[in-house]
């Protein structure tokens, strides 16, 4: 029965994504979109149906569906496993998957290409699951693959749009953001790779509970290796620096998959392998320290970078990335169920940011600069609701969800007396609540900045709108649940509790996060409330071109790395291959040729007689063979 | 059916001779026919083998000269099985998608005696019946490139066929060599292969035996820096021409070295591994760069077929199973997706008379099925997983890491610039505004076309996801073979470097 439910939970996706395939070249049909949605809402059912029964009875369910790969003494099944952590990135993964698909029926209304959008997100959908529910390292390969490709699709869904310069549009084109996306991640899989190497050769499987048990054996710098591999794996998925900047150009693809994939689910699958990979961690405390310490600076580093940018999805997009870092600063510190919970809390509210987002696209015709909208909120109450409601979980205000999820990582960080990063992760969060609060204010707030001629902003469907709802409840109601859930995941992962000096503190603590996330609030309503007033000055400061230019990294890696690529590529062709490696070779036939005297013949003979003469001559000697052979 | 392999080879052939009274236009059936035959008949030898016998089966010996020891001497083992399959299933496909318009007839014999003497390279057993085919191979595909080629096809032609046939010359003379040292050593003429294992030979001619046969295998594989005449031979041959070329041909190379170069010289083999791990890597890297370098869509393939070799080479040198079972089983995928991917680009050749990708963008939206088919070779190109491309690389790298670790991130960078080339050509040709007007009203694919593709794009995703019925056979034939290289070296070094799967050990 639970058998069962595991593979309806992980194959709905895969048979929403066929069926919609099978219309993937006809006229839209919005059934299509329906019955992919019921699929998935399938899908979220027996996933939360599967978290009840590993919640009651406190036991993982472990299914082996077949072998995959045979060689040598290498085994690879396809193996699944739904315990406390799986089925809570299951569950979570698949209600926000159906919201999405849902939603997408109303945003891609319009879109030619309907059909084959949801064929694509079911997709993602299904290799997401394959990624979280693997019970082997190389079976999350797969999913972590399979993301990558339809997370390349879904990018370059608009693959007509043609290339514009960097100034234009920061990802040039749909196309080449996709590009970017996949070639970045693949650089961070090779990483993965080599750590599936090292724990093979030294544990001599790939099963999780066998490498597990194989820890206390191996050598620290094996462990180190494999971590360290590993984690340069999570960091492509999960977009940590310098393989960041795939993620804001992601966001040329269609709003729902920024939502979805680019949000809640794939990105965080890099937090997702530490957490599931936390043995190895936990034994490995000189990465981890690393992998805190950069997941605090990337929260620092992107916030820094939402702080000025225009673009409605991108600032979100940097808030993403900055939260990415707060998760990977627990899971370095050890707190993985922390982390577990922020990715959850995360997942709903970014979900409804990104999707309120899209209503305001939607409602702007794809408009994106936030310094010509304004004012918005007569028309669209609700998406102002739900991006408010949002924006206040993002900063972290006290009840909502991100309250208790951030507030629980930055504890972390002080408990840890790791005060330089719990400093600077104050500071994130301040300027968290302001960038938030300044898209807020400049989108909803204020004089109407938009050509009133060419726009005439208008709210989003009704169904949508109600299919967005259990975002913003769950957004709100989600941190009331953090007991529970720490005692759900913690029969899995390590328990992690402050100590008495951080309880001590608490509540100064506390009032520190909130003191500074409310000034980031009150700061952008005092800038922004009224309007837009341009500040000249500020805007031509180095620092803020710097950030606007996202410290240059782009453009830096243009310049160091795609530029002088393409260059050694035409070098190698032109300068090696064809001016040395072939001319040498030729040189070497030119002067047989010229020595040889038979070879004369070649030069005045008629070829296709030649050619057929040679036939004839292989005919032959084929049949003489075949004599000799009957004969003999 | 004693003599399945005889009549895998020499049906094609006959049937050939008899196509000389066919009349022209029902060619193009009789082709197909006589393919599909054949390659059923390959079905039902996958079908009769006994998976879990890792050793010759089906063996056929007769002598021809017994003086010097020569013999009509055939079998067939895990490791050769597939690639014979393979083999018959690409010619048909071939066959089936064939769009050359002018001597077709002429065309389908040449087909069908260049499936005989593939066939013949991949069941020999004899060395001089190998070299027979693997020389005969030669002519009709000089034949297919300079009688149907582009305009330098007569370059492209003779430098093929000059290059490769001076590379087995040199292999000729290991061979008589090595029958010369077996008739000194025992006092019998012996060119047969298993006869040939069974000799031990010191280092010093171990070595220079390898490199004989080295030259041979590495122009046909073609390893840098033996690989020029590959791009020109693509860039001239029809699509059928680098079809097979890329599928099959290229694969003689690499089952050489597998077949002759590990069994017969383990020690030598052992030693060569770092060489020829570099010059690997140089492939990979090199020419994956070359390929992002091209302007022309079929040289990008052409060139990335150099890479992915490469990958095969090293898995070759892993002297472990997973290794080594590895390189089997990217031979074949490599022969099946580069095979399509050449089809795909003959497919645009045909109705644009081009291959420039800069003609081209925005194809996606004007021949979608061309574009989905073309993106599930491209994902299988660059390895995804759950497509046959992934398991053949993955085993490679990871058999290689238990040599050199260092080595294996080299080559393992081929998944980000084998994308980097791959995902740009799509880009170029398939992404974007169409900007020609000419490319406004191409038709998509038609039903020929169609069904010449699907069965490659079943077989790509089956394989991936449950490649278990080819790679156990694989698996047993290449556990053993290494067993018996185990045994068999003579240096510490090498027994050493040789592993032996614990699997293998545990059953003896």
């Amino acid at each position: 029965m639970m058998e069962n439910l595991v593979y309806i939970a992980l194959f709905a996706p895969l048979v929403s994504s066929l069926f919609a395939a099978m219309f993937g070249m006809s006229q839209r049909k919005t059934f299509v979109g329906v019955i992919a949605s019921l699929l998935l809402f399938t899908s979220f059912v027996a996933s939360a149906t599967l978290a009840v029964e590993v919640f009651t009875t406190g036991e993982a369910i472990a299914v082996t569906m077949m072998q995959w790969i045979g060689m040598g003494d290498l085994y690879i099944p396809f193996g699944f496993v739904v315990d406390q952590v799986s089925v809570t990135m299951m569950t979570m993964v698949s209600l926000i998957s159906t919201i999405v698909h849902v939603y997408s029926i109303g945003y891609m209304d319009h879109d030619k290409s309907f059909n084959r959008f949801f064929s694509y997100l079911s997709a993602f959908v299904f290799s997401m699951m394959v990624l979280v529910m693997s019970d082997n390292f190389a079976g999350l390969f797969i999913g972590w693959e399979g993301v990558g490709v339809c997370s390349w699709l879904l990018i370059g869904f608009w693959y007509h749009k043609p290339d514009q310069s960097r100034e234009d549009n920061p990802s040039i084109s749909p196309s080449w953001a996709a590009n970017e996306a996949f070639i970045m991640n693949r650089i961070a899989d090779l990483g993965m790779l080599v750590g599936l190497f090292i724990l093979y050769w030294n544990v001599g499987s790939l099963q999780y509970d066998a490498v597990f048990a194989a820890i206390p054996n191996l050598d620290q710098w094996i462990l180190n290796g494999a971590a360290i591999a590993l984690f340069i794996g999570a960091m492509g998925k999960s977009a940590q620096f310098p393989l960041h900047t795939w993620l804001t150009d992601a966001m040329e693809g269609p709003t729902p998959v920024s939502a979805l994939i680019h949000a809640a689910t794939m990105v965080t699958a890099g937090v997702f392998l530490v957490i599931r990979a936390n043995p190895l961690f936990a034994v490995t405390p000189e990465v981890s320290y690393f992998i805190a310490a950069l997941g605090t600076f990337v929260a620092f580093f992107a916030a820094s970078m939402a702080l000025v940018n225009r673009d409605l999805k991108r600032i979100i997009a940097f808030s993403t990335l900055s939260q990415l870092g707060y998760m990977f600063a627990a899971a370095g510190l050890g707190a993985y169920w922390i982390a577990l919970f922020h990715l959850v809390a995360h997942a709903f509210f970014k979900a409804l940011l990104f999707l309120g987002a899209g209503n305001v696209m939607h409602a702007m015709h794809d408009e994106l600069d936030i310094f010509k909208m304004g004012g918005l909120k007569k028309v669209m109450r609700p998406t102002y609701i739900y991006m408010g409601l949002a924006s206040l979980t993002l900063a972290g205000i006290f009840p909502l969800a991100g309250f208790f999820s951030k507030d629980a990582i930055i504890e972390t960080a002080f408990n840890e007396g790791t005060y330089i990063l719990w400093i600077m992760l104050v500071v994130t969060a301040g300027m968290t609540a302001f960038y938030s609060f300044r898209q807020v204010f400049l989108t909803f707030h204020g004089t109407e900045r938009y050509d009133h001629h060419e726009i005439h902003p208008h709210e989003m469907y009704k169904f949508v709108l109600i299919a967005m709802s259990p975002l913003a409840i769950l957004a709100v109601i989600a941190g009331f649940f953090k007991g529970g859930f720490e005692t759900f995941v913690t029969s899995l992962l390590p328990a992690y509790h402050m100590s008495e000096h951080t309880h001590h503190y608490v509540w100064l603590l506390t009032a520190i996060v909130t003191l500074f996330a409310v000034g980031g609030i009150l700061l952008a309503y005092l800038k922004y409330n009224k309007g837009l007033e341009r500040n000249e000055k500020l805007e031509n400061s180095f620092i803020y071109k710097l950030l606007a230019n996202q410290y240059y990294i782009p453009r830096l890696y243009e310049e160091m790395i795609s530029k002088p690529y393409a260059m050694i590529s035409e070098k190698f062709w032109h300068g090696v291959d064809l001016k040395i490696v072939d001319r040498t070779v030729d040189g070497i036939a030119h002067f047989l040729y010229r020595s040889g005297d038979v070879n004369r013949r070649m030069q005045t003979g008629n070829l296709s007689h030649y050619l057929n003469w040679m036939a004839v001559g292989a005919v032959v000697l084929m049949v003489a063979a075949a004599v000799t052979a009957m004969i003999g | 059916m004693d003599y399945i392999l005889s009549i895998l080879v020499f049906f094609p052939a006959i049937a050939a001779l008899l196509g000389f009274v066919i009349d022209k236009d029902s060619a193009r059936v009789y082709g197909i026919t006589v393919a599909a035959i054949e390659f059923f008949l390959s079905l039902w030898l996958w079908f009769s083998f006994d998976g879990s016998n890792a050793g010759m089966q089906f063996v056929e010996l007769i002598p021809v000269i017994p003086d010097f020891g020569v013999n009509y001497y055939l079998g067939v083992d895990g490791i050769s099985l597939f690639i014979i399959l393979m083999t018959t299933m690409m010619t048909l496909i071939g066959i089936m998608s064939l769009s050359v318009k002018e001597n077709v007839k002429n065309m389908i014999i040449t087909l069908l005696f260049l499936e005989m003497t593939m066939v013949g390279v991949f069941v020999s057993l004899d060395a001089i019946i190998f070299y027979l085919f693997w020389e005969l191979s030669l002519v009709p595909m000089l034949y297919i490139i300079g009688a149907w080629g582009g305009s330098l096809r007569v370059y492209a032609a003779v430098k093929f066929f000059l290059y490769t046939f001076a590379g087995s010359l040199i292999m000729l003379v290991g061979m008589l060599f090595m029958a010369y040292t077996y008739q000194s050593l025992t006092g019998v003429w012996s060119f047969a292969l298993t006869d040939w294992y069974a000799l031990v030979l010191p280092v010093s001619y171990q070595m220079w035996l390898f490199a004989a046969f080295f030259i041979g295998f590495a122009i046909k594989v073609p390893m840098f820096p033996f690989h020029t005449w590959l791009p020109y031979a693509h860039g001239q041959a029809p699509t059928i021409g680098s079809v097979i070329l890329a599928a099959v041909l290229l694969k003689m190379g690499t089952y050489g070295f597998v077949r002759f170069s590990l069994p017969l010289f383990p020690d030598a083999a052992v030693i060569w591994i770092t060489p020829i791990a570099v010059l690997s890597i140089i492939m990979i890297i090199y020419t994956a760069m070359v390929a992002y370098a091209q302007k022309d869509m079929k040289q990008v393939i052409a060139y990335s077929s150099v890479s992915h070799m490469g990958i095969v080479m090293l898995g070759i040198f892993a002297m472990n199973a997973e290794g080594i079972g590895g390189s089997v089983f990217q031979m074949l995928s490599h022969g099946i997706v580069s095979g399509a991917l050449f089809m795909l680009v003959g497919v645009i050749y045909d109705r644009r008379h081009t291959k420039m990708m800069d003609e081209f963008g925005g194809i996606a939206a004007v021949m979608p099925k061309y574009a989905v088919i073309f993106g599930i070779m491209l994902v299988a190109s660059v390895g995804l997983p759950l497509t046959i491309g992934f398991v053949g690389e993955f085993l490679v790298l990871i058999g290689f890491y238990q040599v050199s670790p260092i080595m294996t991130i080299l080559a393992g960078t081929s998944i980000i610039i084998g994308s980097v080339y791959m995902l740009s050509l799509f880009k170029k040709s398939f992404f974007g505004p169409v900007t020609k007007e000419e490319n406004r009203n191409l038709k998509d694919l038609d039903a020929k076309e169609t069904w010449s593709l699907v069965p490659l794009v079943a077989i790509v995703v089956w394989l991936g996801i449950y490649p278990k019925p080819i790679l156990d056979p694989i698996d047993n034939s290449v556990k053993a073979m290494l067993n018996f290289m185990d045994e068999k070296a003579i240096t510490q070094e090498a027994k050493d470097m040789i592993h032996v799967a614990k699997s293998t050990k545990e059953a003896k």
